[in-house]
């Protein structure tokens, strides 16, 4: 790794994982306070909206009927659309910046005819990466907790269950970060590599909604990413999903390598 | 090329039928030139002749399709690494990250190439008149080429690739330049100088190659293209009968009137004073060798060069 590349990335990402972090910590704090808070209420509207009942169910990975439970509901935190698209959000910005967002902006020019290898350009890129990605998520974290606090009943008596909640959604994210290195190692325009990225993403969470209801989606329903990342069997059986975050390390490990090797081998043209 | 008796690369950049298409567009095709140490090496060529694909080869941003391309000995796509260290590059169209000043771009650079570049970056910064605390989002474009310029400068290094490197400074700066890389190419830097300005390299390089539509139509030393360039003639005539007299076949009058012919010599001017030497002549004006023709006629000849 190359001290001076990921100097350069540090102060490129900051600006955005302070912004996701900052909302993180707002949008999870809110949630945890909320949602316990009005879990009655919340449950009830569960109960009589179809749609609802569907979606939350499709979220956390049951089929929801009757009261929601202090569990359910905890997850439920955790998956909710706005903290996943928040998550991927930051995933995305970090990982098109090179090769896609360098070549876009015409900068790749200088910085690849650097005395560096484009596996060191990568490697410096990723840590950095990882590092604001821990950042978020420990923001994330704080949120709840901070939200927790204030609600009328925190019903979080086992800490050990929601870290091992925010490792599965760390290796969620990383995933997500695989998967957009790679698309990112392909394209010329960071906006072509977010918009393919988000598609894809799109695409695994309607993956995931139609299998509830279709036959062939559920087939290949292994593809959906909410598949291995399910909080609420975490809190109420509180069994570490090793196969889950095995599989979605394995993958994401995998893409880096591919995204690496298509970089790698890859012309680079700015005009 | 290695010297067998010193062991030093006498040729610093070497392409063997270096070729690379953009699918079926054109880029480069059989590409063979030398650019030997301590040279100022000009690349000339029109707009879109495929000056810049050379350099991105070069540069180890493209791959060739075909052929190769050495620097210091080594493969440009290959040893892309233990070559750019060596090399300093600034693109034709300087595009450096707008969040940085030249201070922090200098400090970062230094800790990519592990070197200290602070100190010879402000003096260069203080040469060209160049503010290292502005940002790059707030600079002029002739500013970002400037700072383009130090950061490529900035780590002293063996070879210069240079694309277009003056097409927006002003005149002055232009010059700060120039003299800046006679200097380099005293100190046993080498040069690599792409452009379209046929002036610029005529000042300044002592060995040109040009490009057209892809290939290289000439590579030879300026003071041979001196040689072959022709020279503007005037001849002012004692009267109308000695200036009836046919020209000589390497003299092409292009303007002729009672007594005076105006034209273009072909060739060593020795020929036209010993044909002069025949006849009575009041006035011979001859005009340095001009350049600009010779390289216009590449430009625009056909496929096998003039």
């Amino acid at each position: 790794m190359n001290r001076g590349l990921m100097l350069k990335a540090a102060f490129e990402i900051w600006p955005a994982t302070l912004l996701c972090g900052a909302l993180l910590f707002g949008v999870e704090a809110a949630l945890a306070y909320v949602l316990p808070t009005f879990e009655a209420q919340l449950s009830e509207a569960v109960r009589q909206i179809d749609f609802l009942k569907t979606f939350i169910g499709v979220m956390l990975g049951v089929n929801v009927s009757g009261p929601l439970g202090p569990e359910a509901v905890m997850a439920y935190c955790w998956v909710h659309p706005v903290v996943l698209a928040l998550v991927w959000a930051h995933a995305l910005v970090c990982c098109t910046r090179t090769p896609a967002g360098e070549i876009d902006r015409g900068t790749a020019d200088v910085t690849f005819t650097l005395c560096v290898t484009r596996w060191e350009i990568l490697r410096s890129e990723t840590a950095v990466w990882l590092v604001a990605g821990v950042v978020v998520l420990a923001m994330t974290l704080l949120g709840n907790i901070v939200g927790g606090w204030y609600a009328a009943a925190d019903p979080r008596d086992d800490w050990a269950r929601t870290l091992i909640v925010l490792a599965n959604l760390l290796c969620i994210y990383l995933t997500v970060g695989g998967f957009t290195w790679l698309v990112s190692a392909f394209c010329d325009r960071r906006g072509s590599a977010i918009t393919i990225t988000f598609v894809a993403l799109l695409a695994s969470f309607l993956l995931n909604f139609l299998a509830q209801f279709w036959t062939l989606a559920e087939r290949i329903s292994f593809l959906g990413l909410l598949n291995y990342f399910r909080p609420l069997f975490i809190f109420r059986d509180g069994i570490v999903p090793w196969r889950d975050m095995g599989i979605l390390l394995a993958a994401a490990v995998a893409l880096w390598i591919a995204a690496g090797i298509v970089f790698n081998r890859r012309d680079v043209c700015t005009t | 090329m290695l010297n067998q008796d010193s062991g030093v690369f006498v040729s610093i950049i070497e392409t063997q039928s270096l070729t690379r298409n953009y699918g079926r567009r054109r880029g480069i095709e059989s590409i063979n030139f030398s650019v030997p140490q301590g040279s100022l090496f000009g690349f000339l060529g029109p707009n879109g002749a495929g000056k810049t694909t050379a350099i991105r080869v070069m540069v180890g941003l493209l791959r060739p399709s075909a052929g190769s391309a050495k620097i210091f000995g080594l493969d440009c796509w290959r040893d892309s690494r233990s070559i750019k260290a060596d090399v300093g590059y600034m693109p034709g169209d300087v595009r450096l990250h707008p969040w940085m000043d030249g201070m922090r771009a200098l400090r970062i650079w230094g800790q990519i190439r592990r070197r200290h570049l602070v100190p010879y970056g402000r003096e260069l910064a203080e040469r060209f008149d160049l503010d290292l605390a502005v940002r790059v989002r707030n600079m002029s474009r002739g500013m970002r080429q400037k700072l383009g310029l130090i950061l490529a400068l900035a780590h002293q290094p063996r070879l210069l690739i240079l694309d277009e490197p003056t097409v927006t400074l002003d005149p002055l700066m232009q010059t700060a330049v120039h003299k800046l890389l006679r200097e380099m190419a005293t100190a046993g830097h080498t040069i690599f100088f792409s452009s379209h300005t046929l002036s610029e390299v005529d000042q300044l390089c002592d060995r040109v190659a040009m490009i057209r539509q892809g290939r290289l139509v000439a590579d030879e030393s300026l003071a041979a293209l001196r040689k072959r360039a022709g020279h503007h003639v005037t001849i002012r005539w004692p009267d109308a009968a000695a200036a009836s007299a046919r020209p000589p076949a390497f003299l092409t009058v292009e303007l002729r009137d009672a007594v005076v012919w105006s034209g273009m010599l072909d060739g060593p001017v020795e020929r036209l004073v010993h044909w002069l030497g025949e006849r009575p002549f009041d006035d011979l004006s001859i005009g340095p060798p001009d350049l600009e023709t010779l390289f216009r006629s590449y430009y625009a000849a056909g496929e096998n060069g003039p």
